[in-house]
């Protein structure tokens, strides 16, 4: 019934908090980098999904979890998707 | 139906209920990306704004409060797994140093919010600002904030203090959890209320995480 067979191990966490800390000070440092605008966004968002990753799936254990729950965040991730294109495929070609 | 004679048998379904709280977990989600959608849009519109109001912005102090709220995270996995391990004591500690980490990331806010209203940008609705002398936006003869930047710090107020709301209730939630624990109703064997209390507290980290560069960072 119920699918835990997680090992316990502070092993994991400590080795994806090392990573989460590598990837703030990462992301300070490249936002030093001139690389525009919409560069410095793709990088700054880029390294957070990667960071909200990995909390997701070891902090919050869904590496342990059963299929339906990844659904879930699929189906709330695609939403929030399909929730920011349609609102800037309006305001992109607005003339304000 | 009739009335049953059978002794209550008191069913828990852990896993039924994290996938309830996950799905609560994503009204919050979606609370907190309406504010981004807004941040998004008004960001494109005034961009030149947005990048100068965004230098008042302390990226150090931002960068410190980051490291703050991942370290509680990390605390929080291991509390729970200590109580997971049987360790309530080890638990009980470990959640409430991540309720000092919570609480130390809320007067480092405290202070960052104080120093803005030393320079007198406050969450405003008014078309502008008087930007006062002293704050590097102050230019004489020109008194008001242009609307980007009053946009800019309006979505910072109301963004961040969203999300302290957030952290106060997550730490509240950790000192009941705490007291139960003393008491022995959460212990090795029905543990489900840290793990949400976790799970909550996780999805706060996840929304600063987002927070953090596109107020700090993209300047």
């Amino acid at each position: 019934m119920n699918t835990h067979e997680q090992s316990l191990s502070p092993r994991t966490p400590i080795m994806v908090f090392g990573a989460l800390i590598f990837l703030t000070l990462a992301t300070v440092l490249l936002s030093g980098l001139d690389v525009g605008n919409t560069g410095a966004l793709i990088i700054a968002m880029s390294v957070a999904s990667i960071k909200a990753a990995l909390v997701l799936y070891f902090f919050m254990h869904l590496n342990h979890e059963p299929l339906i729950f990844k659904l879930f965040l699929g189906v709330a991730f695609f939403t929030l998707l399909a929730i920011f294109v349609l609102t800037f495929s309006d305001y992109s070609f607005r003339v304000i | 139906m009739s009335d049953t004679a059978h002794p209550i048998e008191h069913h828990r379904d852990d896993e039924g209920t994290r996938l309830g709280f996950w799905l609560f977990l994503y009204t919050e989600l979606f609370l907190f990306a309406a504010l981004f959608l807004v941040y998004a849009v008004y960001r494109s519109a005034h961009l030149e704004d947005f990048k100068l109001a965004a230098e008042n912005l302390n990226t150090t102090i931002g960068t410190i409060n980051t490291i703050i709220l991942l370290t509680s995270s990390l605390t929080m996995v291991l509390s729970l797994d200590a109580l997971k391990k049987g360790s309530v004591k080890l638990a009980k500690t470990l959640l409430l140093v991540t309720f000092a980490l919570g609480m130390a990331f809320l007067v480092i806010k405290g202070f960052e919010w104080s120093a803005k209203f030393d320079h007198h940008l406050f969450l405003q609705t008014a078309k502008g600002i008087a930007a006062g002398e002293g704050s590097p936006l102050f230019t004489p003869g020109e008194e008001m904030l242009p609307v980007g930047q009053v946009l800019f710090f309006g979505l910072y107020f109301i963004m961040t203090g969203t999300h302290a709301l957030h952290i106060i209730i997550g730490a509240t939630w950790m000192l009941i959890v705490f007291f139960w624990m003393s008491k022995g109703s959460i212990n090795q064997d029905n543990h489900g209320v840290l793990e949400r209390c976790g799970l909550y507290w996780h999805l706060v980290d996840v929304i600063w995480i987002f927070l953090f560069p596109l107020y700090y960072l993209i300047a």
